[in-house]
């Protein structure tokens, strides 16, 4: 998949985010930010330090339109810190990844649990973030699986039935 | 030397890990105490104008609220006028909300008027039932609000009838309520007492309403109430809101940092 095509991806998965996403209202809890799809779905490169900060630049665009500033910011880094570690626990040869991460080069159990691991930790870290207290940690707790599990049905539907 | 700059390379991705999550954490902060950058927030202009014409096309569709609102808000506004006319010091304009979050622990409303508008940030903004926010970021023709409906939000209150000063915060888990903290315990609280703006601090003039008491509870030892207080104000339906501007503020605010050297 090409930088364009990743590019486009963004700016549509960016708008359902803030049109769609955003605007639902359900029981306080629900919050699920899909625009980090786009994050875990990035090629794997050696250029490690680069997809991080490609990973604060999607924070911050979710930030302005969240008035958070560096809540997201932070929770991206963090994922794309993290990303080639779980892929390298998941698959034995991460550089046929560099292509795409998909369905097809993943696998369906890799790519479930590299989704589900990789969403709950960016979840429960902006959810933190923005609480800052642990005085609500059991309503963050509730937000990142509510919020999370929405998440990561959006990343294996779109996988499913787009990203085959 | 040499060694010292293998281990850096070899360590380079973690260093940049670090370093980039060390800048979110100083932006974090820094945004948090001195929330000066508007245009990373949603007053910014070309985010703000998304929002509104979002909202352009869902007013259509609940116009018939939005005219009993206006309705409401007119005669609100003619009271006003008389009262107005001993205090000329203290202006209301009415601006609309074009963007409001109510489901978070830190919710905000972004509103149509900015700087151009002569909007400032610490103004406070109110309905035509109560107390709202107060004003946080500015930016050009866009600002945003911190609402009572923000944890971050701590407002100085009083009874209406006895004058006793305490202060209302939020506690993240339902926007119809807040908590009053600080009332001493030999005091008498009932159910249904009113609490207005203190009038302390120049952002609300003195006994505007915020909201009527609940329920309190008086743990034993405590010297302080625990008191739930119900907001005038509909966070749910906020349409349109009313910036205060006091043309003292900036004289009152000057005087408080000669006086104590404040920020």
């Amino acid at each position: 998949m090409d930088l364009t095509k990743q590019i486009i991806r963004y700016v549509v998965i960016m708008v359902l985010q803030v049109l769609l996403v955003d605007q639902l209202q359900l029981l306080g809890v629900c919050h699920p930010f899909i625009y980090v799809m786009c994050l875990l779905l990035m090629p794997i490169t050696s250029h490690r330090n680069t997809e991080m900060v490609i990973g604060a630049l999607a924070g911050l665009v979710m930030d302005v339109f969240s008035n958070s500033l560096g809540v997201h910011i932070g929770a991206c880094i963090f994922v794309m810190f993290l990303r080639p570690y779980v892929l390298g626990m998941l698959v034995t040869d991460i550089d046929r990844l560099n292509e795409q991460v998909s369905l097809r080069s993943l696998g369906a159990g890799a790519l479930i649990k590299y989704t589900v691991i990789l969403v709950l930790i960016h979840h429960l870290a902006v959810f933190m973030l923005a609480a800052w207290s642990w005085s609500h940690f059991g309503y963050v707790l509730l937000e990142t699986i509510v919020s999370g599990l929405l998440t990561i049905l959006f990343v294996i539907g779109y996988n499913l039935l787009i990203n085959r | 030397m040499q060694n010292l700059w293998k281990i850096l390379l070899r360590y380079s991705n973690f260093l940049v890990f670090i370093l980039l999550e060390v800048a979110a954490f100083l932006l974090l902060f820094y945004n948090q105490a001195y929330p000066r950058s508007s245009v990373l927030s949603t007053a910014n202009e070309v985010i703000a104008w998304q929002y509104e014409q979002e909202e352009v096309i869902r007013d259509y569709f609940r116009l018939k609220r939005i005219n009993s609102q206006l309705a409401e808000e007119n005669a609100m506004l003619r009271n006003q006028l008389a009262l107005l006319q001993g205090d000329s010091a203290i202006s209301y304009h009415s601006v609309r909300v074009v963007q409001l979050t109510t489901d978070r622990l830190h919710n905000y409303l972004t509103i149509d008027r900015g700087e151009n508008d002569g909007i400032r940030r610490g103004q406070g903004v109110r309905n035509q039932d109560g107390v709202v926010g107060i004003v946080r970021t500015v930016g050009l023709n866009y600002s945003v609000v911190l609402p009572i409906i923000n944890m971050q939000t701590n407002l100085s209150c009083r009874f209406k009838k006895n004058d006793f000063v305490g202060f209302l915060q939020w506690d993240g888990s339902d926007i119809r309520y807040a908590q009053l903290a600080d009332i001493p315990s030999h005091l008498v609280v009932n159910i249904g007492d009113t609490i207005v703006t203190s009038g302390l601090s120049p952002v609300f003039p003195e006994g505007l309403p915020v909201g009527v008491v609940e329920s309190r509870v008086l743990h034993e030892g405590d010297s302080y109430y625990t008191i739930r207080v119900r907001l005038q104000a509909n966070f749910k339906r906020l349409k349109y809101v009313e910036v205060i501007k006091n043309a003292n503020q900036d004289e009152l605010e000057e005087l408080e940092e000669t006086e104590y050297g404040l920020d």
